[in-house]
């Protein structure tokens, strides 16, 4: 099921070949899409117009200098040359990656802002499973995205860059699962980014009918950039009743990319929609994941995992949201950093007064390796029901030294047994979410940062 | 009796310091706040000249600096601010010798139990009312030993120098808004001096009592222990309930030296009109201990986060906070650790209640500085909810750049079990009777370190607050 893209925007490309991240692209993308879309963008524009900029003295990027980090300026967007599904040209490290992928349902292939390849299991697709690019879901399931693109669960209003991305996506993902089917194997996205100043913009749009079950793994890649490269992109995942979703994104993007990733997930009544980001890559990366749980007995994992070192900065900006009784969450987010590298972590429990019986944890902890790393941690509850069991936990300390101990009595070199210690105190994370493929690949990364980072 | 019902018995209406004295200040500003309300402060103070340019800079400071957003809702107080008296002197001048207070102003403070409190367990006392210190006294044996405690007008008359060089050190002006207010308008407070190897063995007290309506109180307190030197120093405040808002902003710093230890414990139980939005800050030195105790039951709506910095090799610092906040009140408090030398340890446990339409924000600091090798900081919050339409918040924030650092933070939320309750009551205990158990015992790890005396009034000021359940 190959599909060439790109080819469907008409006059519009030579402008965005050149052009700016302005109002003219914005009209420009819209023009030959169906009026409800590029009315969306217009609003959004518009949105992205009168919101400030965020700066250090706004809460939520107290510690991520936004405006030095990203010059969106000097930025511009993709050019849209027609790209054509054909493996043979892609680059090596993404084919490298995908061969290593055990089992799937089907898999989507993205160059820069624009899906090249999509294919879905036919047994899956005939019992009405969904899996395209977002162009393509346009054109043939308008009904679903009018509903539930950019419209719930990340609309502009979300934040400055979440109206720059529903202004300027070029692309994205369309996963739908019918009710009742479920998914054995995965569904697997990867991406390559490699045009340097380049700012990519794309959407994945997950539905999970009731009593469905997914999993998606969504991957991306790249090599280092010696300029500013923006990869930003939005997530919406949607759970209805009794409905499983795991959404995991595991970024190994190369220096020099600043990563953007706005997520939100909503989950209705008794289903459980959990996430796992693995950030390891990039040199800025910027996530806020909101989970919502909308409907009694909805429950969410959220798990994250960050490794950084050299001049890498994280920032990872959580939040749960009980809105209904009886739900439960569970953040695990743990962080080891070496080199100069700095991590943010922000994470609100935020409890309704209708949401009663809720159970909401909260735990961040971080390693410092190195003098030169930095760690902050703003673990934040804020309850207004009485009925609750909340807790939250953060801690930043560095390697234990009674394990590094242990492990040197036995034999290994002090450098062995510090890489075992981060690679066990990392583990735990993806022991929680213990996707195939996931957990080996990311253990490898990890493995091969700790072999080649400053500390070791 | 359906729960809820019970719940909502609970009434916040006890409030036993509301009583009002009538009389007549020998002297106030005008209502409302300007250049010359602050310089007639300093001129009925007959005070230097830096002191007044001190203050005039500050004013500006004050004008400049936007209202804080992130805390307690301070939507009305720009009107509020407009209305109150910002100096009212009580009296001529101040006495050390309590017959010579004036009568009503006596009473009010007998009504309260000060110099009872006085002669049983105390090393000194001083005692504000309004705008100024009426009444300041140090027992003989301190007085020998070089102690010091003074108004901190007279600490700026008798004791130049020493003031001069800590006076806003620990806390310029522009550290925030209300620091800038208050040292553009401070009046009254504490001047302490504890020389080296001095172990004050008894608390020395201060009390602040407002009783005028639309009244603002900005007092201003320097500690300095000296090497080596203990102490523990109790503030406490009430004031009749009004109509109208008023006001308390108070700026409290404090120098510990090398090995030296001081406690500074607060019961903050203002009437339930008042903001109270205070800065406290200890420099902590070489070795040194500063512990604070900081208990906030009263006013509207309260800001408040005592802080140590640890700026010498081996400084501790400890905060201990409870916070109750009960119908229509907002209890912003915490604590702030900062680490800028090597082998500083902390802690600040937290415990809050919140009741009926009352709101419990902890807010914190833990910063630990690079090179402070080997800092170690735990943090404990616990956050107890009587009832479905009460609040409670938890905004910690740490900040390490210091790789040997060992820092923790844990929270939790939680609502009074109903396992418990039933445990308790099928032991005999009315639900009220269990209640009350159930909240002293959540509080009691910081009760504890309480003098006997206030830890027995913790105790009774919540029996009150859980009372009017029974039946």
């Amino acid at each position: 099921m190959a599909e060439a893209v790109a080819d469907r925007r008409g006059q519009a490309e030579d402008t965005l070949a050149t052009g700016n991240l302005n109002g003219l692209a914005v009209t420009r993308l819209g023009e030959g899409e169906p009026d409800w879309l590029a009315q969306r963008r217009l609003h959004a524009w518009k949105v992205y117009e009168t919101t400030p900029m965020p700066t250090e003295r706004m809460e939520e990027w107290r510690y991520t200098d936004l405006a030095q980090r990203l010059p969106l300026d000097q930025l511009h967007l993709p050019s849209a040359v027609p790209l054509i599904d054909d493996p043979a040209t892609w680059p090596e490290p993404l084919k490298h990656t995908m061969r290593d992928d055990p089992d799937s349902s089907g898999h989507i292939v993205l160059l820069g802002g624009n899906v090249v390849h999509a294919d879905i299991q036919p047994s899956l697709a005939s019992r009405g499973v969904v899996l395209t690019s977002l162009r393509k879901a346009v054109e043939e399931h308008p009904e679903l995205l009018k509903e539930h693109l950019a419209t719930q669960a990340v609309p502009p209003e979300e934040g400055k860059l979440q109206a720059l991305n529903a202004a300027l996506w070029t692309d994205g993902v369309f996963l739908y699962v019918p009710r009742g089917v479920r998914l054995e194997s995965p569904v697997r996205v990867t991406r390559w980014v490699s045009g340097a100043g380049t700012a990519y913009f794309t959407r994945t749009l997950i539905v999970a009918e009731p009593a469905s079950q997914v999993s998606y793994v969504d991957e991306v890649l790249s090599e280092d950039l010696d300029s500013h490269t923006f990869t930003s992109t939005s997530v919406e995942v949607i759970a209805r009743d009794s409905a499983r979703v795991q959404y995991v994104a595991v970024q190994r993007l190369g220096r020099g990319v600043f990563y953007q990733s706005a997520q939100s997930t909503l989950a209705d009544r008794d289903s459980t929609l959990d996430t796992l980001n693995v950030s390891l890559g990039g040199t800025t990366t910027r996530v806020d994941l909101n989970a919502r749980l909308l409907g009694p007995g909805a429950n969410s994992n959220m798990l994250g995992l960050y490794f950084g070192d050299g001049d890498q900065h994280f920032d990872h900006n959580t939040s749960q949201d009980h809105l209904a009784p009886a739900t439960r969450s569970d953040l695990l987010y743990k962080g080891a950093l070496d080199g100069g590298s700095h991590s943010v972590f922000r994470g609100i429990i935020r409890v309704a007064k209708r949401a009663q019986q809720t159970d909401a944890y909260q735990t961040n902890r971080n390693l410092v390796l190195s003098q030169g790393a930095r760690a902050d941690s703003l673990p934040k509850l804020e309850i207004e029901a009485d009925d609750v069991r909340c807790s939250h936990g953060a801690t930043v300390g560095q390697l234990d030294e009674e394990a590094l101990f242990y492990l040197m009595s036995r034999g290994i070199s002090r450098d062995q047994a510090e890489r075992l210690v981060v690679l066990g105190f990392l583990g735990e994370v993806l022991q929680r979410l213990p996707l195939g493929g996931v957990v080996e690949k990311v253990t490898r990364a990890i493995e091969s940062k700790l072999r080649t980072g400053a500390h070791a | 009796m359906p729960e809820n019902a019970l719940v909502e018995g609970l009434d916040l209406d006890q409030y036993k310091y509301d009583f009002r004295t009538v009389d007549k200040p020998v002297f106030r500003t005008e209502p409302g706040l300007s250049e010359d309300v602050v310089r007639a402060i300093s001129a009925h103070k007959e005070e230097p000249e830096w002191m007044l340019e001190f203050r005039l800079k500050a004013y500006r400071l004050y004008l400049k600096k936007p209202m804080p957003t992130w805390g307690a809702d301070l939507s009305d107080l720009e009107s509020v601010l407009d209305q109150i008296y910002y100096y009212v002197r009580p009296q001529d001048r101040m006495k050390n010798n309590w017959e010579d207070v004036p009568d009503n102003i006596k009473n009010t403070f007998e009504k309260l139990g000060i110099p009872e409190a006085e002669q049983k367990v105390l090393a000194g006392v001083g005692a504000q009312y309004e705008s100024e210190m009426v009444y300041h006294s140090l027992k003989k044996e301190w007085d020998e030993q070089g102690v010091i405690f003074d108004s901190i007008e007279d600490g700026l008359k008798n004791h130049p120098d020493v003031f001069q060089k800590y006076f806003a050190s620990v806390i310029p002006p522009a550290d925030n808004k209300f620091a800038a207010l208050n040292s553009a308008v401070w009046s009254g407070g504490s001047f302490v001096y504890v020389p080296p190897g001095v172990n004050l063995d008894t608390p020395l007290q201060a009390y602040f009592r407002v009783n005028q309506e639309r009244m603002g109180q900005f007092e201003r307190t320097l500690i300095i222990i000296d090497e080596g030197a203990q102490a523990h120093y109790i503030e406490g405040c009430t004031a009749p309930i009004y109509s109208t808002e008023s006001f308390h902003s108070g700026v409290i710093e404090i120098v510990v030296a090398k090995n030296a230890r001081f406690r500074y414990t607060t019961i903050q139980n203002w009437s339930n009109n008042m903001y109270n939005l205070v800065t406290q800050r200890a420099l902590v030195n070489e070795r040194a201990t500063m512990e604070w105790l900081d208990g906030n039951l009263g006013s509207k709506a309260t800001m408040k986060y005592p802080s140590c910095y640890l700026v010498g090799e081996g400084a501790h610092g400890s905060i201990l906070s409870i916070a109750y906040a009960g119908d229509g009140q907002h209890q912003d408090t915490g604590g702030k650790v900062v680490h800028a030398a090597p082998h500083t340890t902390s802690s600040i446990v937290s415990k809050s209640i919140s009741k009926g339409t009352g709101r419990a924000t902890y807010r914190g600091l833990c910063k630990v500085y690079e090179g402070s090798t080997s800092a170690r900081s735990n943090v404990e919050c616990d956050a107890l909810l009587i009832n479905d339409t009460a609040r409670s918040d938890t905004y910690p924030y740490i900040e390490i750049e210091e790789q040997s650092a060992n820092v923790g933070h844990e929270a939790t939320v939680s609502k009074v079990g109903d396992e418990q309750l039933f445990y308790l009551m099928s032991r005999g205990m009315s639900k009220d009777e269990a209640m009350a158990l159930i909240v002293r015992g959540f509080i009691e790890p910081i009760a504890k370190q309480l003098p006997l005396e206030y830890a027995v009034e913790l105790n009774r000021l919540i029996e009150m607050e859980m009372e009017g359940s029974v039946g």
